[in-house]
């Protein structure tokens, strides 16, 4: 029962996934959710009537090979519960969940053990250390699951202690450790096996802004060489905005909006994301390809390197004394577009205001 | 209809209500009595036999098993004789190195001291192996205890279904009376050592249990999870994580269940047959050598500390101390084991103490010759005053040559007069339960508690029950009292609820007074701890000593060993939750204007209701629990059956008798707890 998709397959894909807390969930919901019934607003709302707590409501989306994803929302929207289904730590009550093509929700007891020593791993909110064990012997635990050697297991989990910065502290325990280490060795911890699918709930929330703000660019820097396909929970739009390829926004167990940082902060769907991204200055987030026009006749060649994926802020600051149309470029050079300084001056100033 | 809507505008909370059908009830009993004696005496036809029954089916079962149970106890026996010889057969010299060593990777010098000078004080008391013999029996039984324990505990934590009812059995096992355990077991193994092993490993089991499942429950839902994501089976989960995370936990049942095996091995000295510590408490407490009996209990005291402190260790999460200073002190006792052997004496032979059990006997007896006439004064006031009429009744208890007078039913009607008329005024206040409930206090202390109606006793407990959670509670607390009622022990039983009740009742005043002299001043708690430490460290046997030594067999002393034991818990839950009150909570008191005295009893003690609660829970259980081993120096009652129950190996009554108790026990507790509940839900905690 291994995975049946080709190269395209999405590294996990979600559909129609509903949790669903309570006594007798799951004939509850299997009724209502018959063919041609009501919309998952009214199908969540006969569940409370029920007396039980949908948690999460019919998500669907899907993670591709290498991306960053995020999902966000307030305290209680459903996210923990979400990445919680997908390791299945707990039963969905309905949907799917497939991982390289794979259902994990049909897999037996033990081919789950066998994923989760081989391909998942998991980053939690307050770290889960153990705290009998020495860091080496927390970062090494999933790869004894798998009933590696001492030595060959300790090379291992010495290689990922390194990796997160903590060489020279692998034979302390977890209570010597400050928040931001323990977090750390859970990093380190959950890369031990070298994951394909990495969970992360909230791993950040726990430690003060400074050592977050650390801790998140060593993270994107380890991205960066792993490429694993990511699913990262927090409720801090700041840290969405800066590590995610796309974000996903739960509200009350539904996923109101999905969409990459930008469309989020410039396209939101209601109310609710709007509020989320109000107090973002736009200019760090926007970037030149929602501005610029298409080429029209020739573009002054002269002026400053301007690309698509540029922000508005880098490219105020580039072009701060050109007064002249400029040409935008893709990643490769070519020429895809042109800017007018008034229109940056105009996008940065009512970013700026909003 | 208009009749009756003023009398439910009155009785207008479950409380009244309640309180007024008791009274109704008193009433109609108090005036049916004289024409209905059997209101009061269950009549004997109406008696269910089943201390026979129990007696014959038992007997039957007991034969059909007895060969796998002398097997069972021929490899117990071996075990045990192993502990033994080891123990004994070592030189002293080793056996204080061992432990000087055990306590200092503990706890450093300090507890490597308590060790030495412990193990030192017991060997020049001249009770070396009486005490090793003792430690072989806590060796033995606290493995299997541990055992039988964590595997209680595991199964209750994995197969959900079960662990209400596992709860309930532990709760059960830890109300049946110490004594009660023994019956059976004698039956099953004879005489013997072995008994006393089984019953100390029984009695040992549930702390283990319950601190294995709160542990396992405790564990953070991250470590779990983290170790599910690991890819760990569950097997692996659980003891390669869950139950290592749980360690504190669990540690703190360790120690629990090593003083429960300790408690019950000593009583089981009882029993007889093994040349023990605790036989020669009894021993000499029977031959009213109370000097030496005095020594042979702070022998037990001692153990019980260094046990307590050094396994209370473990559960503390402290740097562990070098185990080359370990090995040192070991080596170095083996060497002197070894230069020494000819030159030190054996270990028996020592007692350099008989001088001090002499001077506590001539002290003693000195005492109580010169101030025996005081001692006589204080325990005569207190039987004739308080413990006889509550027994018995004002009616019968005041007589001429005690109170000097003879009660008539003149009095009796002035008594209730005078009550009413209070409990009007009361009424006419407002506060129509407190009314109510004095009638009834004042018709309970008029009749005596051992001569009240059976139903006046159904319905009040019952309406207590009702009022304290709910029809079902109120249920089973009449279905449990009216099984003892059939079974012919109730006379017995309202002796023990008599003699305990009063024993809880002084624990409350006292205790909760004391509690809150500790809460106010840390002065008061620096020196009323560590005595709360003491009391609780040591085994229930010893409570004895002293009251027999100043106050001879008899219901007074065994009333003060109740409340020399039971008032521990009413002290330290009513400090701990009157200075556990939330700081933001007394800040704002503190704002609004409210004086120390008033911040106490407007924030504080309403907040610290529930905990008070529990605290009188736990002297309610102490003192049943006391209440058996006080049958050893003359009670009646419940606990004195099961004594003698044990003295002839008569099953039936052993076990009716220590299920009678366990049932007054579980309905005292239930009431309480209901009440405490009532109060966490009305403070949303
Ligand atoms: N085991 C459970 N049983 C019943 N309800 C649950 C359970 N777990 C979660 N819930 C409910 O599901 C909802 C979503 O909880 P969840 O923990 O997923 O929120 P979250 O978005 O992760 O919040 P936070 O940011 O606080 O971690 C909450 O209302 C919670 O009360
Ligand atoms: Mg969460």
């Amino acid at each position: 029962m291994t995975g049946t998709g080709g190269p395209d397959t999405p590294a996990i894909a979600v559909d129609g996934l509903w949790q669903v807390f309570g006594e007798g969930a799951r004939p509850a919901l299997s009724e209502l959710l018959t063919p041609g019934a009501a919309t998952t607003d009214g199908v969540a709302r006969r569940l409370k009537e029920q007396g039980l707590i949908p948690a999460v409501q019919d998500a669907s989306f899907t993670v591709k090979e290498g991306e960053l994803f995020v999902i966000m929302g307030l305290s209680g929207s459903g996210k923990s519960t979400l990445i919680r289904c997908m390791s299945r730590l707990v039963e969905p009550t309905g949907g799917s969940v497939l991982m390289a093509g794979e259902d994990i929700l049909a897999a037996s007891k033990r081919r789950m053990i066998e994923l989760r020593r081989e391909k998942l791993g998991m980053v939690f909110q307050h770290f889960g250390l153990f705290p009998h064990m020495s860091v080496i012997d927390n970062v090494a635990f999933p790869i004894k699951m798998k009933g590696v050697g001492l030595k060959e297991r300790r090379a291992r989990a010495m290689e990922v202690i390194e990796l997160v910065g903590l060489g020279g502290r692998e034979d302390a325990y977890p209570r010597e450790l400050s928040g931001g280490q323990r977090q750390r060795v859970g990093i380190a911890r959950s890369l031990a096996v070298n994951p394909d699918v990495w969970f992360l709930d909230e791993p950040f929330s726990a430690l003060d802004p400074l050592i977050r703000r650390q801790l998140q660019d060593e993270f994107l820097n380890i991205q960066a060489t792993l490429r694993k396909s990511i699913v990262f929970i927090t409720h801090d739009i700041g840290e969405a905005l800066k590590l995610a390829d796309r974000i996903a926004i739960m509200r009350d167990g539904v996923i109101v909006q999905i969409g990459t940082p930008s469309e989020i902060v410039l396209n939101p769907v209601d109310d609710y994301v709007g509020e989320f991204s109000r107090d973002i200055p736009k200019g760090r987030h926007m970037t030149l390809a929602a501005l610029m026009e298409p080429v029209r006749g020739e573009t002054d060649a002269g002026g400053p390197e301007l690309r698509t994926a540029m922000t508005l802020d880098d490219a105020l600051s580039a072009c701060a004394l050109t007064f002249q149309p400029m040409a935008v470029r893709d990643g490769d050079g070519k020429v895809v577009g042109v800017l007018r300084p008034e229109a940056l001056a105009r996008a940065v100033g009512e970013a700026h205001s909003s | 209809m208009t009749a009756r809507s003023p009398l439910k505008g009155a009785l207008d909370s479950k409380g009244k209500q309640a309180a007024a059908l008791v009274v109704l009830v008193g009433l109609v009993c108090l005036l049916a009595t004289p024409y209905a004696p059997w209101l009061v005496a269950w009549p004997s036809v109406l008696t269910v036999p089943m201390s026979d029954w129990i007696s014959q089916g038992l007997g039957v079962f007991f034969e059909a098993i007895k060969p796998a149970m002398r097997w069972v106890s021929w490899v117990l026996g071996f075990g045990m004789a192993g502990a033994n010889w080891l123990l004994v057969s070592t030189p002293w010299v080793v056996v204080i190195g061992v432990t000087t060593a055990i306590g200092w990777y503990l706890g450093g010098l300090k507890m490597a001291a308590l060790g030495f000078f412990g193990l030192l004080f017991v060997l020049a008391s001249g009770y070396w192996v009486e005490s090793m013999n003792t430690l072989a029996l806590v060796f033995v039984s606290v493995p299997l205890a541990l055992l039988l324990g964590t595997a209680i505990g595991i199964l209750a934590y994995e197969v959900s279904r079960v662990k209400k009812a596992v709860e309930a059995v532990l709760d059960l096992m830890q109300t049946i009376p110490t004594f009660a355990y023994l019956t059976p077991l004698l039956l099953l193994f004879g005489f013997g050592p072995v008994v006393g092993l089984i019953a100390s490993a029984i009695y040992a089991a549930p702390p283990m249990a319950r601190n294995v499942l709160l542990g396992l429950e405790r564990v953070d839902s991250d470590i779990k999870e983290a170790a599910v994501m690991s890819g760990g089976t569950r097997a692996q989960q659980l003891f390669l994580v869950e139950l290592p995370s749980a360690m504190t936990q669990i540690m703190v049942g360790v120690n629990q269940s090593l003083m429960a095996a300790l408690s019950m091995v000593i009583i089981a000295a009882v029993i007889g047959g093994f040349n023990d510590i605790g036989w020669e408490v009894l021993l000499t407490m029977r031959k009213a050598q109370f000097g030496q009996s005095f020594l042979a209990g702070l022998v037990i005291v001692v153990f019980a500390i260094v046990i307590d402190r050094m396994s209370g260790a473990l559960a503390q999460e402290r740097r562990r101390y070098s185990t080359r200073v370990v090995w040192w002190i070991i080596v170095a006792s083996l060497v002197a084991a070894i230069a020494l052997r000819d030159i030190l004496p054996a270990a028996g032979t020592l007692s350099y103490f008989g001088g001090v059990a002499d001077t506590v006997d001539q002290s003693v007896g000195d005492f109580t010759r010169n101030y025996g006439s005081t001692l006589d004064t204080v325990k005569n006031t207190a039987m004739f005053y308080v413990l006889l009429p509550l027994r018995i009744g004002l009616d019968d208890a005041v007589l001429p040559f005690t109170w000097g007078f003879q009660w008539t039913s003149a009095m009796s009607a002035w008594v209730y007069a005078i009550g009413v008329v209070v409990a009007a005024v009361l009424a006419w206040q407002g506060r129509l339960t407190l009314g109510l409930c004095l009638l009834v206090l004042i018709g309970v202390i008029e009749t005596g508690v051992t001569q009240l109606p059976w139903i006046f006793v159904l319905v009040g407990v019952g309406a207590l029950g009702w009022v304290s959670s709910g029809w079902r509670l109120s249920v089973l607390c009449v279905g449990l009292l009216g099984l003892i009622l059939i079974s012919g022990l109730w006379d017995r039983a309202l002796l023990s609820l008599y003699l305990s009740g009063a024993a809880v009742f002084t624990c409350a005043v006292l205790g909760g007074a004391l509690g809150l002299w500790a809460a106010v001043s840390t002065t008061a708690w620096a020196v009323i701890r560590p005595v709360c430490d003491m009391l609780q460290t040591i085994p229930l046997f010893v409570f004895l000593i002293p009251m027999l030594m100043f106050f001879q067999i008899g219901e007074f002393s065994a009333f003060l060993a109740i409340i020399a034991y039971a008032i521990v818990p009413m002290i330290r839950y009513t400090r701990h939750g009157l200075v556990t009150t939330p700081d933001d909570m007394i800040e704002a008191a503190t704002s609004s204007g409210a004086t120390e005295w008033q911040i106490l009893r407007e924030v504080r003690a309403p907040y610290a209701a529930p905990t008070i609660l529990l605290g009188l829970n736990q002297t309610i259980l102490y003192a049943f629990a006391m209440l058996v081993i006080a049958a050893l120096i003359g009670t009646t009652g419940l606990g004195q059956s099961i004594y003698i129950a044990l003295g002839r190996a008569d099953v039936g009554l052993g076990i009716t008798a220590g299920a009678a108790m366990a049932m007054l026990a579980l309905v005292a507790d239930r009431l309480v707890q209901g009440f405490a509940e009532e109060r966490r839900n009305a403070l949303g905690l």
